[in-house]
């Protein structure tokens, strides 16, 4: 089982880092300005080149952080702010995809992966036959040939 | 699936990976990324009120009835809104009262648009100011020339992302002048 060790590392590690996370996200109600901040950095800026509207310098930038704002403090959710742009700009106002599927992918990946690997490792393991070269029977006639008539 | 097949056809998987992801990244580098289909074709256009280039002001109400041209451009926006100016000027004359134009400035002084109209000419169809970009955000756009197609019953009906030539005009007035018909 020692070759698993490794894994068994990165795993250990990478459940460490995740409640490192959660218990880091600071608790309580986010006041207004705190989820503008959020909504900000969420959407994109859409006269800029890959910036969100907090990174923004530019009017358009300045304007949809006013207009979060506002929308804010007349009782929308951030949804409804998130809502709101996407009505205009459709998905791409978002910095980084709505729907789960682009976030599980490399995670798909890894885990068909992983089975590949194992399965193939296993097959390896189980008939180390399979991987030799078969060789015909004339070729093997002919090989103990030559080396008869290097003994001679 | 047994062994002999597998190996038959593992010389296949590399084509089947490959291709398609070439393609993808082919496809994908060629466009334009800013160039989105607009959630606003179908749905009501946005209201306004604003203020035009000759001191009146212009509503989106005063338009309501007919089909209409919301076109965002700069005097900045170069080559683009000079290749276009052309089109939309003979437009406006050719369809006279059956078709309004607006034109939205977009992050562009008063002064900087007029001294361009009086360059390329002024067809004579209003422009407004859109001075803190709020048209420009309620209409989803991303930098000039963007041309926006409402139909007479407040509907936007088709946009137009970068410069619009004659061929695109008459392909996208198709969309709002047949919906105007009887």
């Amino acid at each position: 089982m020692t070759r698993f060790a490794p894994i068994a590392a990165v795993g250990a590690l990478l459940a460490v880092g995740v409640a490192a996370v959660l218990l880091l996200t600071p608790a309580g109600e986010p006041t207004d300005g705190e989820r503008a901040d959020v909504l900000a950095r969420e959407l994109r800026c859409p006269d800029c080149q890959g910036l969100s509207v907090a990174d923004s310098p530019t009017q358009s930038g300045a304007e949809i952080r006013r207009q979060i704002d506002r929308l804010l403090a007349s009782g929308a959710s951030p949804d409804d702010v998130r809502a709101h742009f996407v009505g205009r700009y459709g998905e791409w106002i978002l910095l980084a995809p709505s729907s789960p599927l682009p976030w599980l992918i490399p995670f798909i990946v890894l885990g068909l992966a992983t089975v590949v690997l194992v399965a193939w490792l296993v097959r390896a393991r189980a008939d180390p036959e399979e991987r030799s070269v078969p060789v015909s029977p004339g070729a093997r006639r002919s090989i103990h040939d030559e080396a008869e008539a290097l003994d001679a | 699936m047994s062994r002999v097949t597998l190996r038959r056809i593992r010389w296949l998987l590399v084509p089947l990976l490959v291709v398609p992801l070439g393609w993808l990244l082919f496809t994908g580098f060629g466009r334009d990324p800013r160039e989105v289909s607009s959630p606003l074709i179908g749905a009501p256009a946005p209201e306004w009120t604003l203020p035009t280039l000759d001191g009146g002001t212009l509503s989106s109400a005063d338009l309501a009835g007919r089909p209409y041209i919301v076109n965002f451009w700069a005097s900045w926006c170069i080559p683009a809104c000079v290749d276009e100016h052309p089109v939309l000027a003979s437009v406006h004359e050719r369809q006279g009262e059956e078709l309004q134009l607006v034109g939205v400035l977009y992050q562009d002084s008063a002064a900087d648009a007029e001294a361009f109209l009086a360059r390329y000419g002024d067809a004579g169809y209003p422009h407004v100011i859109d001075d803190a970009g709020r048209l420009a955000i309620d209409f989803g756009v991303t930098g000039p020339p963007e041309t926006f197609f409402v139909d007479a019953g407040g509907i936007v009906r088709d946009k137009q992302f970068g410069p619009l030539t004659d061929a695109l005009m008459a392909d996208r007035l198709g969309a709002i002048l047949a919906a105007a018909g009887p």
